[in-house]
């Protein structure tokens, strides 16, 4: 009997988490228990930046991370974090299946085995004002987190604010920031209809998570084991694409319940948007290289 | 030897000391930056990892001034030969642990590299280069250990009674 | 090997190590190691490298140097000196006197930092001298301080309540409300506790420096005007959104060097004597901080608390008796394991215990937070009993003892939450 750790940074209660645990018993019971996998939620074992590297190094046998994060490392990482360039679940699918091929390659050779990839909802505007255009977000303290959220702040002119995740509720109370794009679940998680007003639903990108194993640690399986897992993982996966349009519509009715407007993006602010997003894409391009190159092509290929 | 020894843990220690400097200087050039509205991106891992210098390079310097806590009760009720042997004994756990810390930290810098793993955030800093500080630290501190344990062995006298520093030394310090 | 097993043997490895002198880090550190390597066979020394630096250079922990620094500052400073004077004539007529200044300057401080060690060692600092030079007993100085330093994590801002709220899916503002009047609560009950203490123990509090008309108290009481600034400029700063919780420590330590100038007391020899001093402060916490990060970590590995909690949420108990249990199980656990890592590690079990018992989350975050702070000042493991070893150079044990009636006013406190659930919620339900 072999026994692995799975390292996750989200809460129980998180659709991702709740979906890792089903896994793990998927695979106890496709493999007769021979396989046993601890989930550890809410980084109770490895904290988020931490659990990529830890799974590398063999300290988890498996974790969960989010994938844009590791972009500084390598571009193609981020490539479902490009603002504009997939805004359904349906283009972030194919954008997935573009980005497949390079992903599996890239974790490969840092001794990572891919088992699946589950998007979070789609990101949204959320403001304090209502917002026509682009115009209208200038000079507003926008919450930056990551080099694309800091290179869109620059773009439509905002004020960029770093704030913590940890922060975020009072710093939003304070006026510390005034605006920020975030998924919906994590609007209706973090409660931030009790400070802003507005939420424009732009789906500006589609951003996933990777499950993936220690390759030693996968290798070590004998060949019955590893198809049981990669059938639990393909069945996770497709689990938890389902499972991600649900928390979208929920979290958006709960945003709306809780006084919050929910609004579609005006033909104006789309466009401004559009060619943000081209800016960016470009950009990410240049330092993405001749990867970054095919994805971009693979992708448009597929639509 | 001692006056090399001495210097080590005087350098280190001023360099942590710079470190919280460096803390104050991050965070409030995030403040600063904010109300000017200016950009300083990165400054909160600058001031992460500041402060983790402050943290490692400061260990061998507290330790000599016995300033890390330790329970002194057993040996305070001790005298002579048993003291000095569970005072040994103490320092030998404390020489392997800090080993076996200087050891890992000097490790994952090695790993960090060769993992080519780079921070998350917007600063993008390759994670071997703030973590030198943890390597050099821990060595230091590991080396002070060394040096502690060889003191008391041969009777030398250890430079403070650690652990036990009255407020009148707090005072006068 | 069962969970008992895995208990008692490192409960032996623990006391053993700390008994035997070993610096309290790297004992937590060899307990983590044994845990993980000998009764998990999982190799360690990667992983704890790699969590002791992901705890030590994390953002959210730069308040606690930066506070500790200021602190030092104003120790050489005579804020601490006008404090007293300032408060002196109010408090004198309060049975234990001057003691109650801890409590004050406790809560007053808690409502700047998040942590309760940078509140002990900012206030420690301060006050321990001032109040030994006065004659005070040490047992109720330590021990005034020991207490309602830790309200540090129950008055907002707080890291601990966030830590709780995320984990929970609480909003962290209404958590921020709701430890407030918990936290009066508490301090009411410290002062309290001192008023009645001294009253049995007459001899034992010093006089009165001088009888005041209420003409001159009201004079005397300009000494506090620099404290009082420097505290609500911290804490304005929080308010209007200048700085984040965590960033006002920066503004804090601005604050004392200008306070520290305009009394002439900045010279280069006390800046750079309370930039050393406050960075070795800070690295005896560092170090215990480091051991307890690797202690969770194998924890973690061990899955220890997470299969009592469990064993807990076999027992199909009551609410009454499922708050009793847990209340029991979180103040022994807090006697080993630092609060965030409690709740870290257990919170994927017991929150849905709680909310299938019926339980307000809101209300058992601050019930969750006050058995945290409880675990601050129980031996063997507490964070405020080291801060306050390494002010005072007394024996944990020693200051464990003198903590401990403050130690049972907190449980008082659950046991008053309980029958009176309004503290916690009246103020988030009206002010949001
Ligand atoms: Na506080
Ligand atoms: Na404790």
């Amino acid at each position: 009997q072999t026994k692995w750790d799975l390292a996750s940074a989200y809460p129980a209660f998180n659709f991702h988490t709740e979906n890792l645990v089903e896994f793990s018993k998927d695979v106890a019971a496709g493999t007769n228990n021979e396989l046993q996998i601890t989930v550890h939620p809410g980084a109770s074992l490895f904290k988020a930046p931490e659990i990529k590297r830890a799974t590398q190094g063999g300290q988890a046998q498996a974790g969960e991370f989010f994938l844009v994060s590791f972009q500084n490392e390598w571009p193609s990482f981020g490539a479902d974090g490009l603002p504009f360039l997939a805004s359904s679940y349906e283009d972030a699918y194919k954008l997935y299946q573009a980005q497949k091929p390079m992903l599996q390659k890239k974790l490969d050779e840092q001794g990572l085995v891919l088992l699946y990839s589950v998007a979070w909802p789609p990101q949204g505007i959320y403001t304090k004002k209502p917002i026509e255009s682009v115009a209208d977000l200038k000079g507003m303290k926008w919450r930056v987190y990551s080099p694309t959220t800091a290179r869109i702040g620059e773009l439509i002119g905002a004020q960029p604010v770093t704030i913590q995740e940890a922060e975020l509720s009072q710093a939003l109370a304070t006026g510390v920031v005034e605006g920020l794009i975030t998924s919906s679940a994590t609007g209706a998680d973090n409660k931030l209809y009790e400070n802003l007003s507005h939420y424009y639903n732009v789906q500006a990108w589609i951003p996933k998570n990777a499950v993936v194993a220690n390759k030693r640690a996968f290798s070590r399986l004998d060949a019955a084991t590893q198809e049981a897992v990669m059938k639990a993982a393909a069945e996770a996966e497709e689990r938890g694409w389902k499972r991600s349009q649900e928390v979208n519509a929920k979290s958006i009715a709960t945003m709306k319940d809780a006084g919050m407007k929910i609004e579609e993006p005006s033909a104006q602010l789309k466009a401004d948007l559009a060619k943000v997003g081209e800016t960016v894409v470009t950009e990410w391009v240049g330092i993405a290289g001749a990867d970054g190159q095919a994805l971009i092509e693979a992708y448009k290929a597929s639509k | 030897m001692r006056t090399f020894l001495n210097g080590l843990y005087t350098t280190s220690g001023w360099l942590a000391g710079l470190s919280m400097v460096g803390v104050l200087v991050m965070v409030l050039l995030t403040i600063v930056s904010r109300l000017f509205s200016f950009s300083a991106p990165g400054t909160d891992a600058y001031a992460g990892y500041a402060m983790a210098g402050a943290g490692f390079m400061a260990l061998a310097s507290t330790l000599k001034k016995g300033e890390h806590i330790r329970v002194t009760l057993v040996l305070g009720m001790l005298k002579g030969g048993p003291r000095k042997g569970l005072e040994l004994l103490a320092l030998s756990i404390a020489v392997l642990l800090s080993g076996f810390l200087a050891f890992y930290s000097a490790r994952l810098v090695w790993e960090s590299y060769q993992f080519n793993d780079i921070s998350t955030g917007i600063d993008a800093t390759p994670m071997w280069i703030p973590q030198l500080v943890m390597a050099v630290g821990t060595l230091i501190f590991f080396i002070a250990f060394v040096d502690e344990w060889v003191l008391e062995l041969l009777n030398k006298g250890r430079s403070t009674d650690a652990g036990e520093i009255s407020l009148e030394e707090l005072t006068h310090e | 090997m069962n969970e008992i097993t895995i208990s008692i043997t490192l409960l032996v490895v623990l006391f053993a190590l700390l008994a035997g002198g070993v610096w309290v880090g790297l004992t937590l550190a060899g307990v983590a190691w044994f845990g993980m390597e000998v009764l998990t066979g999982r190799p360690a020394g990667d992983a704890m490298a790699m969590t002791i630096w992901g705890s030590a250079s994390s953002w959210t922990l730069t308040a606690l140097p930066l506070f500790v620094w200021m602190g030092e500052i104003l120790y050489r400073t005579n804020l601490s000196e006008n404090m007293f004077k300032g408060l002196a004539p109010w408090v004198n007529a309060l049975p234990g006197r001057l003691l109650h200044t801890n409590v004050i300057g406790c809560t007053i401080f808690a409502s700047v930092s998040g942590s309760s060690a940078a509140t002990c060692a900012t206030v420690g600092k301060m006050n321990i001298p001032e109040m030994r030079k006065r004659g005070y007993p040490d047992a109720q100085i330590i021990g005034s301080l020991g207490g309602p330093s830790t309200l540090g994590l129950l008055i907002p801002p707080s890291i601990i309540l966030i830590v709780y709220g995320v984990a929970a899916e609480v909003s962290i503002s209404k958590l921020f409300m709701a430890g407030v009047l918990p936290g009066i609560l508490l301090a009411v009950l410290f002062s309290g506790w001192i008023m009645g203490w001294a009253l049995l123990n007459p001899g034992k509090v010093p006089k009165a420096e001088d009888n005041l008309s209420f003409k001159q108290k009201i004079y005397e009481t300009r000494h506090l005007i620099p404290v009082v600034l420097l505290i609500a400029s911290v804490i304005a700063s929080i308010y209007t959104g200048i700085a984040t919780a965590t960033e006002a420590a920066a503004v804090g330590v601005v604050g004392a060097l200008i306070l520290s100038a305009s009394q002439g007391a900045l010279t280069w020899k006390s800046f750079s004597e309370s930039l050393l001093g406050a960075t070795r402060l800070y690295c005896m916490i560092a170090l215990i901080l480091a051991g307890a990060a690797f202690m969770t970590l194998s924890m973690g590995y061990i899955g220890l608390p997470r299969q009592l909690a469990t064993y807990v949420g076999s027992l199909n108990l009551s609410p009454e008796m499922l708050i009793i249990v847990l209340g029991i199980f979180y103040i022994l656990i807090g006697c080993f394991l630092d609060g965030i890592s409690t709740i870290v590690l257990t919170m994927a079990v017991v929150l849905p215990i709680i909310k299938a018992a019926g339980i307000d989350p809101l209300w058992f975050g601050i019930f969750l937070v006050i058995t945290v702070e409880t675990a601050q000042i129980t031996p063997p493991v507490g964070f405020n009993l080291f801060v306050l070893q390494s002010m005072t150079g007394k024996e944990i044990t020693y200051i464990a003892k003198v903590c401990a009636p403050y130690f049972f006013l907190m449980v008082f406190a659950l046991v008053l939450l309980w029958f009176f659930p309004g503290f916690v919620t009246w103020l988030p339900a009206k002010m949001l």
